[in-house]
């Protein structure tokens, strides 16, 4: 798999290495990165804020001697700073999330797979359990149920994405068991976790793995939409969505830009994001020949 | 028969759903907060009030035995009382009954016919200019956070313009007791924005899944039959390839239709639509308890039981599933 990555790599021109999604998500993760560098703010630091330049428009320049460029929130902060930063935790929480979601997944998926019986019905229950009920509900009961917080929106993002890795790593691991690689591993009289770990396992995340990118995605759309209700990150904490949800009390009165920024850039991340991962789908689908 | 044993084996599966649903979100309200303090007046109340007060919601009892008192009377049909509107949950939530059906309702209306047109002219020419910009358009329809296209649509429909209301249902009219807004020109205006919020991630979906059923059906020998005999391209993809994708599509709509019911959360909280979503979010933050949990009952019941009508409608029309279920 490795060297056959290498060989597509080498041969394409650099041009179509380069699309616009995956330039536009590496951007994002820059800026993410060097956040704390190129802010002229620091928004979680209130002494840096001035009550009297709350909600002034884009391009108004402030006391501190920069420009808003696109203004400050209701409590003066500097909307573009709260945006580099709010995508810090966006990014944080939804990687965490979804890596730890199809870890956790993919193990109980090639348990279920490689056990069967109990472990399989157990497992394969709760996964149906879960997936018998839209996500946005789950999400909301365990975040309901875990309290607010960074760490508990992060477990709760969990318990709701573990169960389409762990359905999709178990099909693939029940193929996988069939084939004589498997015999060969039990002939030897290999460990059974030496046959899990370094021989059914590695075989079985692929597919899994296409999956991480679009789970990220929506890590990053049902944090936002949790912190809007209310019910994720703290408000001194201001994520991608919890700035666009105080933007909204401003919206009524035709002050848009605390709202739309933040959400513009969270639109452009998730869309970036899902190009991305649609583009990652497409080259690995076993049933297209020309790929 | 075997429409009977799935039946069922769903029914087991509601079952345990509901009640493991129930004991999470029973802990939850339970471990945020004391309810007492957001029922009682903070800044007049008694020492003495504040207790009268909890034993009147019945809190002072232990979590285990409130929770067994409370599925007694679930049992027997009963939520409780509202912690704060002071009228029985379940009659709240009839209330809000109406508001939540006719938006889901209405997007659904919008959403499918257009899903699946949309879903078969990029479909039948795989490729295609139209194809490939109609697959984009897809993807980034379904990138919007919809609560941030919500306060989007409010914004151009309804700050900059003037042209819609930014929330509420306006005039309603009273149909079989419940109040619709739908039948007024009113309602229908307040209508307008909140169905299209709902409406364009379901669009996407339903013309994204009906796309790849219409690529691989057109692909098989029996169009290709139809192909030889002559038949016009727009007769076969009416008559011959819709049928034939109608499963799947069948599947997601029902489907969506539920994840509708509780994405309304969202679209309902931002366009101060009085549904249940809303009912729900008010009752988590006022941690009104009874309604809390007479919502997420409804709302899994009924996505529950769509998924068996979907599962049941399917095994009638599809006889490999009828067969293999």
């Amino acid at each position: 798999m490795k060297t056959e990555i290498i060989r597509i790599s080498i041969r394409v021109p650099l041009l179509r290495i380069v699309t616009f999604p995956r330039a536009l998500l590496a951007a994002y993760v820059l800026l993410a990165l060097i956040a704390p560098l190129i802010v002229p703010q620091d928004p979680y630091d209130p002494l840096q804020l001035y009550g009297w330049e709350a909600s002034s428009a884009p391009g108004t320049i402030g006391t501190a001697g920069f420009t808003y460029i696109l203004g400050t929130d209701g409590l003066g902060r500097d909307i573009w700073s709260c945006i580099l930063f709010g995508l810090r935790i966006s990014l944080t929480v939804s990687i965490i999330s979804a890596g730890v979601a199809a870890t956790i997944g993919m193990a109980a998926g090639v348990a279920a797979a490689y056990f069967g019986r109990w472990v399989d019905v157990a497992i394969m229950r709760l996964v149906d359990l879960q997936l018998s009920l839209p996500t946005i509900l789950v999400a909301l009961i365990a975040v309901v149920a875990l309290g607010p917080g960074v760490d508990r929106i992060i477990l709760a993002l969990i318990i709701v994405q573990w169960a389409p890795f762990a359905r999709l790593a178990r099909s693939v691991a029940l193929t996988e068991a069939r084939k004589p690689y498997m015999d060969a591993g039990r002939l030897l009289r290999l460990p059974k976790w030496r046959i899990i770990l370094r021989h059914l396992l590695p075989n079985s995340i692929g597919p899994g793995l296409t999956l991480v990118p679009i789970e990220i995605g929506h890590a990053i759309a049902l944090e936002a939409t949790l912190s809007f209700l209310g019910l994720g990150v703290p408000i001194d904490k201001p994520s991608l969505g919890s700035t666009v949800a105080n933007g909204f009390q401003y919206l009524l009165t035709g002050q848009y830009w605390i709202s739309f920024f933040p959400g513009l850039a969270l639109f452009g991340l998730v869309a970036s994001i899902n190009f991305v991962g649609e583009d990652l789908n497409h080259r690995f689908d076993p049933r297209r020949i020309d790929r | 028969m075997p429409v009977l044993k799935l039946t069922l084996g769903r029914l087991v599966q509601a079952v345990i759903l509901l009640f493991v649903m129930s004991v999470i979100g029973f802990a939850g309200i339970h471990a945020i907060g004391n309810p007492v303090f957001n029922v009682v007046n903070l800044e007049t109340a008694s020492a003495d009030d504040i207790r009268r007060a909890t034993i009147a919601l019945g809190l002072d009892q232990p979590i285990w035995r409130q929770y067994l008192l409370f599925l007694g009377n679930v049992l027997r049909g009963d939520f409780g009382t509202s912690y704060n509107y002071h009228q029985s949950a379940f009659a709240l939530l009839v209330g809000k009954l109406p508001a939540t059906l006719e938006l889901s309702l209405s997007a659904m209306v919008v959403a499918a016919p257009l899903g699946v047109a949309i879903g078969l002219a990029a479909g039948r020419q795989p490729g295609s200019m139209l194809d490939r910009s109609l697959l984009s358009t897809g993807i980034f329809a379904l990138s919007i956070p919809s609560f941030w296209m919500s306060m989007m649509l409010i914004l151009v429909g309804a700050v900059e313009t003037g042209w819609f209301p930014s929330g509420g249902r306006g005039a309603t009219i009273v149909i079989a007791g419940l109040e619709w807004s739908f039948a007024t020109v009113d309602g229908l205006w307040h209508l307008l924005l909140p169905t299209l919020a709902l409406a364009i991630p379901n669009i996407a979906l339903i013309a994204r899944l009906t796309r790849a059923g219409t690529i691989e059906t057109e692909r098989m020998e029996f169009l290709r039959f139809c192909r030889a005999k002559g038949i016009s391209s727009r007769h076969i993809l009416l008559r011959h390839t819709l049928p034939n994708i109608s499963a799947p599509v069948i599947t997601i709509i029902g489907l969506q239709f539920g994840g509708m019911l509780a994405f309304a959360v969202v679209v309902e909280s931002i366009f101060s639509w009085p549904g249940i979503g809303k009912l729900l979010i008010d009752s988590i933050q006022l941690l009104d308890r009874p309604v809390v949990m007479a919502c997420l009952t409804f709302i899994s019941i009924a996505f529950v039981a769509l998924n068996a009508v979907v599962d049941i409608v399917q095994a009638t029309l599809d006889p490999r599933i009828r067969l293999s279920a």
